[in-house]
């Protein structure tokens, strides 16, 4: 694990305002609510599935700020809901995911945590592991035959994707080519069951680049600075025509894989408890608070502010209904074709 | 660029793997281009030489049968001689597996396989080891540890891991030798194999025939850089860059790769630098894709006369014996010709045998 030297990076702050830190910190304070959110209402019996991204909150909250909205494309995995939130979608809008609900942007019937919005430029992805990668390089592919100069991809994947044939060949394919993308890997050693050394022989993913001809780097995924700071860099050099890059940001997974998983079958507390101590957001408000950017009653009332939002997301979602049985053939053939009816 | 056995076409860095000695074979610096058997007798050297003509021999003939219409297909190796003569002498025959892929006809050679049995696969002839079902160039042989392949680029792959995984989990001390083309890294099941082989520390030895061509594709697009070798390290296992024109050479390194391995060592990485002179197949033009110019110019390393000329310099060949082994080589492909070509097909009622158990044949 990367030493998380907060304090440190924040004098560096890679031009970041104060607004945008506090957006950074509100976003991770969001990400740990809608997270908790999501499993207390399996365990009420309200939804059926969710998936948790505690100890990503500083990496995504990173790479979001570096995003250019309206312009960048995002394809995320199923554990970037701090990546969706920050380039754009709103907590009711997650709600909505999760409580499966005809207003959705997928009508309800995605799988939970699989958000996707056209207007945010977030495409619409698979649960397989890799299977987006080769649908990002696709869309970065598009991106250099249209000429689309200032325009790139980021697309994010666990460690254990890495693994996947459809991740090393879009890897070599994206080399090849000089596509804009960037491949961030959210390292956080757990690929649900399967820790990083039953993974990979040797734990650095970001010095996989080398053999692929792009560069390679590895960031801090507990410090959202350093992030943004890797993010950005990788995605001007890509929107600029320079090529890929192959981004590896450590981090952690404190809670279990999903709501339908006990980690405890497969790891000790004493691990979790001892990654917990790196806890990236309660280090992210010291430091801003170090930074004199918020005090401790600004950090109060933003906690406030982040949990009211999330309850009322929650009230207005679960009010919604359901898609209507009726609808069950929308979208699958074109008109109104329903061939069993 | 007329470069001498054990010198490199182009300079080729040395392994970056961590925590590992280069391999000797790895580098030559232009001085150091002093003859090297590392190890071999007389005999095995002369051995050598002979499965590298008897390669080129077999694949002439491929192509002339083809051209004279009498089969309908042949794979070209020529430009890999060196290499697979060189591989196939550090195989260790009653002990290790190999799963080559369609362009081993010398590593088939050199570990044991006759020019009878490999002219029975080109005329898939019913004596064939396949019963003359496979494709031509897809040997097989139990006795010799060959596994049958598929034509799918990278399909032998995993064959290979999971054959190294059942060696280590029987405890057995053996290895896998599996070979594939540049084209071949650009598959995800070449990925996850060598993951695969470097998290359980698999004896299997991965070897790159990289001969510049993919059919039609020329590295530059196969990969943006161009040493295979290169990619070990990403997988935390020893890579290392071998001249492919160089049998003595291609030789250390494979022995080396795989006495590690049997030895509970792990995977290596070997990439061979060499050339398809040829076109990929005898239904494939090159001209369409590449320039007269080229091949001709990479013919000036063609490693058959220059590692001829090696033996003959070190005094381990006389210019008559050399001759001689040509003739005899010569005299054996058309023996094997005559012979194979004089045998019959599979029997049209032996259409499902193999393919059901118990002779069902549910079209009858």
């Amino acid at each position: 694990m990367a030493k998380t030297d907060t304090k440190a990076h924040a004098i560096e702050r890679y031009g970041l305002s104060d607004e945008q830190l506090l957006q950074m910190l509100r976003n991770m304070l969001m990400q740990r609510q809608l997270d908790n959110r999501g499993f207390q209402l399996n365990r009420q019996g309200k939804v059926p599935f969710a998936l948790g991204s505690e100890g990503h909150e500083a990496l995504q909250a990173g790479a979001a700020m570096a995003f250019h909205r309206g312009k960048d494309l995002l394809a995320p995995y199923y554990r970037d809901l701090g990546l969706a939130l920050g380039i754009g979608l709103t907590p009711f809008e997650i709600m909505l995911s999760i409580f499966a609900r005809a207003d959705d942007h997928n009508g309800g019937r995605q799988f939970p945590n699989h958000y996707s919005s056209k207007a945010a430029g977030l495409l619409s992805f698979s649960s397989i592991l890799a299977a987006h990668i080769p649908h990002a390089v696709g869309a970065a592919y598009a991106i250099q035959y249209r000429g689309e100069h200032g325009r790139a991809v980021l697309a994010t994947c666990g460690d254990g994707t890495t693994s996947e044939g459809e991740w090393h060949e879009s890897m070599n394919f994206a080399a090849i080519h000089r596509l804009p993308l960037v491949m961030l890997v959210e390292n956080n050693e757990w690929a649900i069951s399967t820790p990083l050394h039953k993974q990979m022989a040797q734990p650095e993913i970001w010095k996989r680049a080398a053999g692929y001809g792009m560069p390679g780097r590895r960031c801090n995924g507990f410090d959202p600075i350093e992030t943004y700071g890797a993010v950005s860099a990788a995605l001007e050099r890509a929107r600029s025509g320079g090529g890929p890059t192959l981004l590896e940001g450590m981090c952690y997974r404190f809670l279990a894989h999903s709501t339908d998983d006990n980690d405890m079958t497969y790891r000790t507390k004493e691990e979790v408890a001892e990654h917990r101590k790196m806890d990236p957001v309660p280090r992210f408000e010291a430091a801003l608070t170090e930074l004199g950017v918020i005090d401790a009653a600004g950090i109060d009332a933003m906690k406030k502010d982040v949990l009211r939002e999330t309850n009322e997301a929650t009230d207005k979602a679960e009010a919604l209904p359901y898609p209507a049985p009726s609808d069950l053939y929308t979208h699958l053939y074109e008109g109104a074709w329903q061939p069993w009816q | 660029m007329a470069a001498a056995p054990g010198e490199l076409p182009n300079p080729v860095p040395k392994s970056t793997s961590p925590g590992r000695r280069p391999s000797p074979t790895s580098a030559k610096t232009a001085a150091a281009t002093a003859f090297q058997r590392h190890g071999l007798t007389d005999e095995q050297l002369v051995a050598l030489l002979r499965t590298m003509l008897t390669h080129r021999t077999l694949e002439s003939r491929g192509f002339q049968l083809n051209r004279q219409g009498k089969i309908p297909f042949a794979s070209a190796g020529e430009g890999h001689e060196a290499v697979q003569a060189g591989a196939a002498m550090a195989f260790e025959r009653g002990t290790d597996i190999l799963v080559p892929y369609y362009r081993d006809l010398g590593l088939d050679i050199g570990i044991g396989l006759t020019p009878y049995e490999i002219l029975l696969s080109l005329f898939g002839r019913a004596a064939d080891h396949s019963g003359g079902r496979q494709f031509p160039h897809h040997y097989a042989s139990r006795k010799l540890g060959i596994y049958s392949i598929s034509s799918i680029i990278a399909a032998q792959l995993p064959h290979a891991v999971g054959a190294a995984y059942a060696i280590k989990y029987r405890g057995e001390r053996r290895a896998v030798l599996t070979t594939f083309g540049d084209g071949c890294t650009s598959e995800g099941e070449w990925h996850e194999s060598l993951n695969f082989a470097a998290i359980h520390q698999l004896p299997v030895v991965f070897l790159c025939e990289n001969n510049e061509w993919a059919i039609s594709t020329p590295l530059a697009r196969q990969m943006a850089q161009p040493d295979v070798y290169k990619r070990a390290e990403g997988y935390g296992i020893p890579g290392v860059a071998v001249n492919g024109f160089d049998p003595v050479a291609c030789y250390a390194a494979v022995k080396e790769a795989l006495d590690r391995a049997r030895a509970g060592g792990g995977p290596a990485l070997i990439e061979a630098k060499c050339y398809r002179f040829l076109a990929h197949t005898t239904d494939d033009d090159d001209r369409a894709y590449r320039t007269r110019e080229e091949v001709e110019a990479r013919r000036k390393d063609d490693p058959v006369p220059g590692f001829e000329r090696v033996l003959i310099e070190q005094g381990i060949l006389s210019e008559e014996a050399a001759e001689q082994l040509k003739q005899s080589v010569l005299a054996e492909a058309n023996d094997a010709t005559d012979r194979a070509e004089a045998m019959p097909y599979p029997a049209a009622h032996d259409l499902y045998t193999h393919v059901y158990a118990g002779g069902c044949e549910p079209w009858r």
